[in-house]
């Protein structure tokens, strides 16, 4: 069988074929992906996972080639759902050709796939990457030497310098097709037993995924019941027979023989002198340095993108914004069509579009920053820094990253929890960024603490933020111990060499998520700004339903909603349907609280430029303490449209998407009750609380160390994979 | 003595991966029996480690050195 043969003879005498990147992660694999196909990307999504896979054109010779960029694997034997993509597509064998790039300066670990990848017997091409970093450490690599020991095409290549894609691009067109490429070969007892699956299982790939990952390959298979019993018999015959442990033995098998190979083809230079990535690595990743250089990082960042830097981009982005819809709603207006059309057009359409995209610059300066930091491989190291702070909430060093840019917004933070390992560490990363206070709710606080707290103000803000940081937390174990506990957290992570980012990538990185986010207001917060609009606009004046003026919002529906569920929130303080309505106005954008405040309570000039226009307004309105629950829950309750939109791309299931939603609501309004409640009472009846709870959760705490000491086994005291305990009890 | 009994700076040898957690990644990313690691140094809170293995840095938590069976062996630098 020659997978490739099929597609060759294409009716309009070009030929097509589908070509596969396959490589271990930070590899160079996009680097190749971008210089390959040069402009002719285009970004798509996978059906029901949210992980984005790539594909783009490129002509070689009288050959169409589509290059798909597949994310990258250390391995055929999965761990992750993004790293299942890839399997499955390879298994599904719907490439003519896999281009398997192979970091040279880590050549025996990258080898490992390559190995595993020629056992699928689908013409395979290696792309040896990173030969300048080969050089620089003054190894020899013999490429001719590999091409031969491999028995495949194997090219030198520079990704980042775009050195050598030529040479690779003539290697595909030239390939033999018609050659059949050579198998690796195991030592003699293994490929005994291989031969003995593939009696079985039909061909070598499937039979040597099933030696080595048992039980879950062959579960995997589209082969019959009785096929698949016929394999878990042989599989567990010669496990019983294998005096070593028997998933070792075929890596173990791979890893000789890559030694080898490599021992062959590689000489190794003789001065070992430190590398720049030790001497970076000395100072990032200093005992004592290493974390204040990190939040200082950090920290930077984050002004760059929310101060003087991104404010300057922001005022000038959004001045030319209101500019260019200012001009087309006054030509809108111009039109004389019906009021309702000129005030959907410009008030939903052109305003929620000037909204969403005032976020824009800032966005885009922070995507620039962190692609940056990604690029050149210091997010690896934020999380080898972070990872023992937030392992005892049930979390792993990747989440730090995206709970950090939820601080910024929460849309951002959302996309970047897909660098993590598993699909249940991601739902959980993705549920708490919401409670992570954002940069749009920090007017918010300012308004309300200005007014009702003077002098304290920035101790209650600052609550704020430790108030959003402890739900986030708290609500990460709660789903790590309930919902969510087949989520692992686990943690094995490589920490790439340092690199240049180039100009090129670090754009393309940038404008790819970007994108995703305009494209995202023109479609889904469209709809979503076009209903409130309706609901905010309309209502019933003097007993009739009219298009209302903004200064009438009282009437509208919105108001009326805003009224009619008043009384729900009167245990949690508040007394006035104008906060009710600020709420819901939220929903939009966190920024408009403030901003519909100020409509309500009649304050001319816009109050979210000058809040303190609304402190009198609010001081006649709010006591301190329902202020404060009122702050508290606009922190917790569900978050805007935008970060919703993300939310239910990153969950995929609507079932999870209801479920955080509702979960959210439910813990905004039991804080805000607590604290309302609580604080009527006084402070001796706080006391009494804090008393209580503490007392309950020394008990507590106590009844479950002696369960734990009860139910496991004296070896792994306290490990965190809790079924590790029985499988060591059932070895011995 | 497990790898997490290894100090920054020493060098030892796998002798049996004994973790479930992980385990198949971990013999994938090249920790085999009689393979070479060096430990280079522990993060600022004391885990996770990072270990230098078929020349390349891998970071892992101590729960998971602590399933890996090592000989220690004399640096060879």
């Amino acid at each position: 069988m020659k997978p490739g043969r099929k597609r060759f003879t294409a009716a309009d005498g070009r030929a097509a074929i589908q070509i596969a990147l396959v490589g271990n992660p930070n590899s160079g694999k996009t680097t190749l992906f971008n210089g390959l196909t040069g402009s002719n990307q285009y970004v798509g999504n996978w059906p029901g996972v949210t992980v984005e896979k790539k594909g783009g054109k490129v002509a070689i010779g009288d050959i169409d080639a589509e290059v798909t960029d597949l994310p990258g694997i250390y391995s055929l034997s999965t761990i992750s759902l993004e790293e299942e993509i890839t399997v499955d597509y390879i298994a599904a064998r719907r490439m003519n050709l896999i281009v398997n790039i192979v970091d040279a300066s880590n050549l025996e670990r990258n080898l490992f796939l390559t190995f595993q990848l020629l056992d699928a017997g689908i013409p395979l091409i290696v792309a040896l990457n990173c030969m300048d970093i080969v050089e620089k450490r003054m190894d020899v690599l013999d490429v001719a030497k590999l091409e031969q020991r491999l028995g495949v095409p194997v090219v030198p290549i520079t990704a980042s310098k775009q050195s050598g894609l030529g040479e690779l691009i003539r290697r595909i067109g030239a390939y033999a097709w018609d050659r059949t490429a050579e198998r690796v070969r195991y030592s003699p007892p293994i490929e005994a037993l291989i031969a003995s699956f593939e009696a079985v299982a039909g061909d070598r790939l499937t039979a040597v995924r099933c030696l080595e990952d048992g039980a879950k390959a062959i579960a995997k298979t589209n082969l019959s019941e009785a096929q698949k019993a016929r394999l878990a018999a042989l599989y567990d015959e010669a496990r019983m027979a294998s005096p070593i442990d028997f998933d070792m033995v075929i890596p173990n098998d791979r890893y000789e023989r890559i030694l080898a190979i490599v021992g062959d083809a590689m000489k190794k230079a003789d001065v070992t002198k430190l590398s720049a990535t030790d001497r970076i690595d000395r100072v990032l990743t200093h005992r004592l340095f290493g974390i204040p250089l990190f939040l200082l990082i950090m920290f930077a960042v984050f002004w760059l993108a929310f101060g003087p830097l991104g404010t300057w981009v922001t005022d000038g982005f959004v001045w030319a914004v209101d500019l260019v819809f200012g001009l087309v709603s006054g030509g809108v207006s111009a039109l004389g069509m019906a009021p309702w059309v000129t005030s959907l057009l410009n008030s939903a359409v052109f305003g929620g579009l000037a909204a969403v995209l005032g976020f824009l610059p800032q966005l885009a300066i922070l995507f620039l920053f962190l692609s940056i930091l990604e690029d050149t491989g210091y997010m690896a190291r934020a999380a080898f820094i972070m990872d023992r702070a937030l392992r005892r909430f049930g979390l792993s060093g990747k989440s730090f990253i995206p709970m950090l840019l939820g601080f910024g917004c929460s849309v951002p933070a959302m996309a970047a929890t897909r660098t993590l390992d598993k699909a249940e560490d991601r739902k959980i990363t993705t549920m708490i960024i919401p409670f992570v206070s954002c940069g749009a709710k920090a007017p918010i606080y300012g308004v309300i603490a200005g007014a009702l707290f003077a002098a304290s103000a920035y101790y209650v803000v600052f609550s704020m933020y430790l108030l959003g940081i402890l739900v986030a937390l708290l609500s990460a174990v709660l789903f790590k111990k309930t919902v969510l506990r087949s989520a692992s957290a686990n943690y094995l992570m490589e920490l790439p060499e340092y690199r240049t980012p180039t100009l090129k990538n670090t754009f393309l990185h940038t404008w790819d998520r970007v994108k995703g986010f305009v494209v995202k207001a023109g479609t889904v917060l469209l709809g979503a700004f076009i209903v409130i609009w309706f609901l905010s606009y309309f209502g019933t004046v003097d007993g009739t339903f009219r298009l209302l003026a903004q200064e009438e919002i009282e009437h509208s529906l919105l108001g009326a909603i805003g009224k009619a569920i008043l009384p729900l929130f009167r245990p949690i303080g508040f007394t006035d349907w104008r906060a009710t309505v600020a709420i819901l106005t939220g929903f939009v954008a966190k920024e408009s609280v403030v901003g519909t405040l100020g409509i309500l309570y009649g304050v001319a000039g816009d109050a979210l430029v000058n809040g303190s226009l609304l402190y009198p307004a609010i001081r006649a309105a709010f006591t301190p303490l329902q202020a404060y629950a009122f702050m508290a829950f606009a922190l917790l309750s569900a978050p805007c449209i935008a970060a919703l939109a993300a939310m239910k791309r990153e969950l995929g299931a609507w079932k999870w998407f209801m479920f955080i939603l509702a979960y959210e609501m439910a813990v905004a309004y039991l804080v805000a009750l607590a604290i309302y409640q609580l604080g009527s009472l006084g402070s001796g009846a706080i006391f009494t609380a804090l008393f209580l709870a503490g007392a309950v959760s020394i008990v507590f705490s106590t009844i479950r160390g002696a369960i734990r000491r009860k139910g496991s086994c004296a070896s792994c005291y306290g490990c965190s994979s809790a079924g590790a305990c029985d499988e060591e009890r059932r070895k011995r | 003595m497990t790898l997490q009994d290894i100090k920054p700076g020493q060098e030892c040898v796998i002798t049996e991966i004994r973790c479930d957690n992980l385990r198949k990644r971990i013999i994938d990313m090249g920790l085999t029996t009689g393979t070479y690691v060096a430990v280079k140094k522990l993060a600022p809170l004391g885990d996770p480690m990072e270990i230098i293995v078929r020349g390349y840095l891998l970071t892992l938590r101590k729960t998971e050195a602590r399933h890996i069976e090592v000989t220690r062996k004399e640096s060879r630098a």
